[in-house]
């Protein structure tokens, strides 16, 4: 195994151009595990952990929010712009594996895992985020829901490196909310996770629901649920019905050793309803 | 307020006058934990000669098939592999078994578990030696299998091994059942389900095996019980005991397993590998290796069947306990006789019949870990109980103070309770400070989305070996020219505290403070073989040992002493490390001068005490008769909090009492109260080893789940009750084992107060108790 | 595969190795360096007795590159055990009897150090929970180390 270790970014996609079998190490903490475990054997890997200076950011800019792919949850933890309705990113962090692995595991990282288990797609999801990517020939912007494809198969191409993750700021009425369970109070893979964002002036004027599980293997957008829930004004549960129903359709949450589907659906349902309330203000 | 010197020996030597021991019922410091607490102890893996070479398991794909090649030479020739073994390496006999020879060390012809060991690969570099293990080509034909320990009971199922399924049948027999349930006006019956629990050390198993002169070998492992280890060794080598050294190093966790055969597995792998090598092998199971390879607590299905008086007196208790011993007999053998004679939990049953079943399938095997069998009997019998009062109206704690055991009352043995039994102890205790009563009424009026609840569970437990070996132990002291004792017994430390409490009864029994002794490491050349560390008796037992060797070399001392200050040995006290003459304090002699006058006038301070319990007296057809000389007595309420629509809750505070006899250091016992309560409350909530087919599907920390200091309760009170024992060292008794076993049934019967029922299978994950909620209709 | 050379702070002084690409940190640490206090307890990043302290930031050793370890400040309990408010929590530690087989202790006493030198007082029960959440143990149940750390903090921020 070789290991190319670039100090800045135009270093790292010279080096990635020209070496596009190169497996892409951040934090770490999801690829060495597996490498440890002989799950993967990559001939070569880039280290970008030296550019944690250039992409470690976490900015408001002209109504965006942009956050540098190597920003650690930590940083995310204890961030002084993520304030108002964007402490929800810390909702996500206060769950995020533990302290330690807080400290080493990225943002960036979280989504090119492209896994159910990675909590901050759900929620970015749920945010209509994007995501940048650079190459030496230039720069793109996908919306994430187009980047995640399946499980561990983002759409990146090999000689690309994802930067940065943007989503619009969220005034106006926007207010999100994030809930995750797990077989225990921390350290935990999720059973199900839910995020859901809305803008809300009496009535709902626009929803965005994301679950670890929709429709496929991987976090994806509750369409119906988010179709169901406009023009609502919400009360009480009887006015969730409708979104649940149709939230129950979306799912694909199935059994395993942790949980049956049925009990994820139904936590998600549960969590759906209480998220939305919160948001809202009702009981 | 200040104290002179002066004024402090004087207390002391007062008390000495008295004949107090000085040291006993203080919590003392360990005298083993500044290393630790500095990160410079030196576990088996810190201690790493330059030169040596890494070892990796090759393990069964199969759960049950015929073994019809092991192909090697790809491995061998794999870059840094220095030898691959199997089968056909061992020089001896191929057996790496506690009691029943009946597992291979590795597997010969056929396999029948996923953790049996097919080879070990032995490099250079522990990744080379893991990639190289996929290279070895093991081929498999497929036997039909048998995963469920009832259907592998049934005539037709696969075999296991040669004979039947059923590897032991133990009875309990007492007065007559049927007449019982025909007396009784209620029958209860219900079934209740365990689960395998893995006891999750730290520290996995490992073993260093460094090569002598003469194929000889030295090995340092993380054990509990180093003599057994060197017989499992010389056995698997062909050789005599002696050539064999084995030392226990300083071990990160046990509970169990490394009692059973597991450490035997990496001791003598090292060891074959270093004499195949001739160099120094580490054998240290990964994290994987171990949750697959290791003994875990047996799954238990346990169906009780109760007759009741309608006023809540228990006439007839019947008990059926099956359980899964995986694919090797192990120490299981023995849990089945622990669980069996626990089955009807701590009450005076007159008709009591119990039948215990260790049965083979091919799971990966079972055998020895915390509680040894207890935990399962106990929760079934204590659900049950809460089963019988809802049938009857009664609170479940007035059920329990009519039937439970009190001085003058019978086990399901026939056992009578004399004043040691402090079961009704424990329960007032815990009753009083969870205010119970008040808060059992309280919560029987709830309707909203989260509900509370508070449940009770009591036990007794069987003290030390019992039915399970003979009890004995040794411990040696030997006092060094500069006054230092050195304290040595194969009895091992593996977190307790309680080698550092043996230490506690010598210094208390010669006078000496406890800054004056050493703990030698357990090692097979310098220390009597002592029986197994196992069974929570080190204090109780082996301090009476202790307590036995103190006392010799306190004669010994004490008349160097008297000749030195001029007056007969009866008239020599000794108190915090000075001697001094019976009714003139004035007049002393300090330690270091009695030692330093030993020496020069050949007077030998060196000492082996030696301690043999009673023998159990049963009968070992019905049962019937004395198993344990003496008990431990434990009670506990848990209180929670559940959420209905989810089924997810907490508990809020956990109250725990036991009867310990004597606490011989009492900051030791609670830490065995806190810890083996959260070991209990991860059994009873969260853990699960899953096997699918015969496979582990959940072999590590991040989907095997342990409580994190996150999930514990908020509150947890521990309450020592003391009650002394005939047997322990100045009536201690066991204490480290009892704490696991209450948490289940406490924290499900505290569900069953909250939501209206209870569930009968661990664990008591939150979508049990919501479907229980669901079918209640109350989501 | 050639060996990486990389350099690095250990303990406050300068340290160079040669490491292997696939190694970790806590191979590096412990064989290379003879940091002995690092233990191995899962190798996945589940249990936490790998932590040390990378630019004083705890860090699971069992999961990071030895190669990100170049141009780091790394920090093991070795490098801790003269520090004075270490020396209060190791006394503690005693005091409380929270050390009981041992293998976790060096971690709890990283993050349990790092959570005192950064609250602003006495940090709350759950908050000492919060902070030594992320190091399993299987002896205690957690509550003499939450104890000994809570009265060493109450010694340290005096």
């Amino acid at each position: 195994m070789e290991v190319l270790m670039p100090n800045t970014l135009d270093e790292a996609l010279r080096a990635l151009v020209k070496n596009q079998d190169a497996v892409i190490v951040a934090g770490g903490t999801d690829l060495w595990p597996r490498i440890r475990d002989l799950e993967v054997r990559p001939e070569r890997l880039l280290d970008i952990s030296g550019l944690s200076g250039e992409l470690s950011y976490i900015r408001k800019e002209g109504g965006k929010v942009r956050i540098g792919s190597m920003t650690t949850i930590a940083e995310i933890y204890e961030s002084r712009e993520l304030d108002g309705p964007l402490e929800v990113f810390k909702d996500v962090a206060a769950k995020f594996g533990s302290p330690q692995i807080r400290n080493a595991a990225t943002i960036g990282g979280n989504i090119c895992a492209s896994l159910s288990s990675e909590d901050y797609i759900t929620l970015l999801l749920a945010l209509d985020a994007s995501v940048v990517l650079k190459s030496v020939y230039g720069e793109r912007t996908l919306r994430l829901e187009d980047f995640i494809v399946d499980k561990r198969t983002v759409n990146r191409k090999p000689y690309e490196i994802v930067t940065e993750v943007q989503f619009n700021d969220m005034t106006d009425g926007w207010r999100a909310g994030f809930e995750k369970i797990g077989r225990r109070n921390t350290l935990i893979i999720n059973l199900v996770n839910v995020a859901v964002a809305l803008r809300y002036n009496g009535r709902v004027e626009e929803a965005r629901v994301a679950l670890n599980r929709v429709n496929r293997k991987v976090p994806g957008r509750a369409r119906a649920a988010e179709k169901a829930l406009l023009g609502k004004e919400i009360r009480g549960d009887s006015d969730l019905e409708e979104a649940v129903e149709a939230l129950r359709g979306e799912l694909s949450l199935t059994s395993d050793f942790r949980a049956s589907g049925e009990y994820r659906v139904a936590l998600a349902e549960v969590y759906f309803k209480r998220i939305v309330k919160r948001l809202v203000g009702v009981a | 307020m200040s104290v002179s010197v002066e004024e402090f020996i004087g207390e002391l030597q007062r008390k000495a006058e008295r004949g107090e021991l000085l040291y006993i019922g203080q919590s003392l410091r360990r005298i083993d934990d500044l290393e630790k607490v500095l990160g410079k102890p030196i576990y088996t893996n810190d201690l790493l000669p330059r030169e040596t070479l890494y070892a990796r398991l090759v393990l069964s794909k199969q759960p049950h098939a015929i073994l019809k090649g092991i192909g090697v030479a790809r491995a061998i020739s794999y870059p840094t592999v220095k030898a691959v073994l199997t089968y056909q390496d061992i020089p001896g006999e191929n057996i790496s078994s506690t009691i029943i020879p009946d597992r291979p060390l590795f597997a010969f012809e056929k396999v029948r578990s996923t953790g049996d060991i097919v080879a070990a690969v032995i490099a250079e570099n522990e990744r080379r030696a893991a990639e190289a293990t996929e290279l070895v080509d093991v081929q498999y034909e497929p036997l039909p299998a048998v995963f469920d320990p009832i259907e592998a009971m049934k005539p037709d199922a696969p075999k296991v091994h040669s004979e039947g399924n059923v590897i032991k049948h133990m009875k309990v027999r007492k007065g007559d059942v049927e007449k019982g349930f025909q007396d009784s006006d209620i029958i209860v019956e219900n079934t209740f389900r365990t689960q395998f629990q893995d006891a999750v050390p730290l520290e996995a198993e490992t073993a260093l095996a460094i090569p002598r002169d003469n194929g000889k070998l030295l090995i340092i492992g993380s054990m509990q019980t180093p003599h057994h280890v060197q017989a499992a060794v010389a056995r698997v080598l062909g050789r005599p005991l002696e050539d064999i050294e084995v030392i226990q190093a300083v071990t990160g966790g046990a509970f169990g397993p490394k009692s059973d055969e597991p450490p035997y597995d990496v001791s003598s792998i090292a060891a074959l590998g270093a004499i195949k090598t001739g160099r120094p092998v580490l054998m240290s199971m990964t994290r994987k290796e171990s949750m697959i390879a290791h003994t875990k607590r047996h799954p238990a299905i346990i169906h009780h069947k109760t007759g009741v008086k309608s006023n809540g007196r228990l006439v007839a208790s019947e008990v059926q306990i099956v359980l899964d011993g995986g694919a090797y007999a192990s120490l299981g053998v023995l849990v089945i006789v622990r669980a069996t004679f626990h089955a009807n939990g701590p009450y005076d049953i007159p008709n009591v019949k119990n039948d215990g079943y260790k049965v083979y399938t091919n799971n990966t095997y079972t055998g020895s870990f915390r509680g040894f069998g207890a935990p399962q009997a106990i929760f079934a019998a204590e659900a049950q109980m809460d089963e019988i009062a809802r049938k009857l109206n009664m609170d479940p704690l007035d059920l329990r103070l009519m039937n439970m055991l009190r001085p003058g009352s019978r086990t399901s043995t026939g056992q009578l309770m004399d004043d040691s039994c402090g079961l009704p102890e424990c329960v007032d205790a815990v009753v009083s400070a969870s205010n119970y009563r008040e808060k059992r009424r309280e919560y029987s009026q709830q309707s909203g989305k989260v509900r509370r609840g508070i449940g009770i569970a009591m036990l007794h437990h069987g003290n030390a070996l019992g039915p399970e070996g003979n009890d004995y132990a040794y411990v040696h002291l030997s006092v060094e020219k500069n006054g230092r004792v050195h304290l040595g017994t194969a009895l091992t430390e593996y977190g307790t505290g309680a080698v550092s409490g043996l230490a506690q009864i010598a210094a208390s029994v010669l006078g000496i403070p406890l800054d004056y002794f050493v703990l030698d490491r357990p090692d097979t050349l310098a220390h009597h073989e002592t029986g197994a560390t196992v069974a929570s008796r080190v204090t109780a037992i082996g301090g009476n040992a202790a307590r036995d060797a103190a006392m010799k070399l306190k004669e010994r001392a004490t008349a160097v002493a008297a000749r030195l200050l001029g007056v007969s040995p009866s008239d020599v006290r000794i108190v915090d490390g000075l001697a001094f003459v019976s009714g003139n304090p004035k007049r002393t002699v300090s330690w270091e001068e009695v030692v330093r006058a030993a020496y020069e006038s050949g007077v030998e301070l060196s000492v082996i005490g030696y301690y043999m319990a009673p023998q159990c007296v049963w009968d070992q057809e019905t049962g019937l008769g004395s198993p344990y000389n003496q008990y431990t007595f434990g009670a506990a309420v848990a209180e929670v909090e559940v959420d209905v629509e989810t089924g997810q809750y907490r508990v809020l505070n956990y109250y725990v009492a036991f009867d310990v006899g004597k606490a011989i250091n009492p900051k030791n016992v609670i830490g065995q109260l806190y810890g083996g309560s959260v070991q209990g409350i991860g059994y009873a909530m969260m853990e699960e080893l899953v096997h699918v087919n015969g496979k582990v599907v959940n072999p590590n920390l991040k989907d095997y789940y342990i409580p994190t200091s996150m999930d514990v309760p908020e509150r947890m009170v521990p309450i020592i009750v003391e009650k002394p024992g005939s047997m322990g060292v100045y009536g201690a008794k066991i204490i480290a084992e009892p704490p696991i076993v209450l948490p289940a049934p406490a924290i499900r019967n505290a569900i069953m107060n909250a939501i209206g029922d209870g569930v009968n299978d661990l664990p008591i994950t939150a979508e049990k108790v919501y479907r229980k909620a669901k079918e209640l209709g109350l989501g | 595969m050639d060996r990486i050379r990389i350099s690095f702070r250990l303990n406050g002084v300068e340290r160079e190795a040669f490491v292997s690409p696939e190694e970790r940190l806590l191979d590096m640490l412990r064989d290379d360096m003879g940091m002995k206090s690092v233990k191995e307890g899962c190798g996945t990043g589940d249990c936490g007795t790998c932590t040390v302290l990378v630019n004083g930031k705890p860090v699971l050793s069992c999961i990071m590159p030895a190669f990100q370890a170049r141009g780091k400040e790394i920090t093991t309990l070795e490098g801790l055990n003269e520090d004075s408010a270490m020396k209060v929590i190791q006394d503690k530690f005693r005091e409380y009897h929270a050390a009981q087989c041992g293998f976790c202790t060096p971690a709890m006493e990283i993050v349990g150090y790092k959570l005192i030198k950064e609250s602003d007082g006495v940090p709350s029960k759950e908050e000492v929970k919060e902070g030594i959440s992320g190091v399993l143990c299987r002896c205690t149940g957690y509550y003499d180390i939450v104890d000994a750390l809570r009265s060493a903090a109450e010694v340290i921020k005096k």
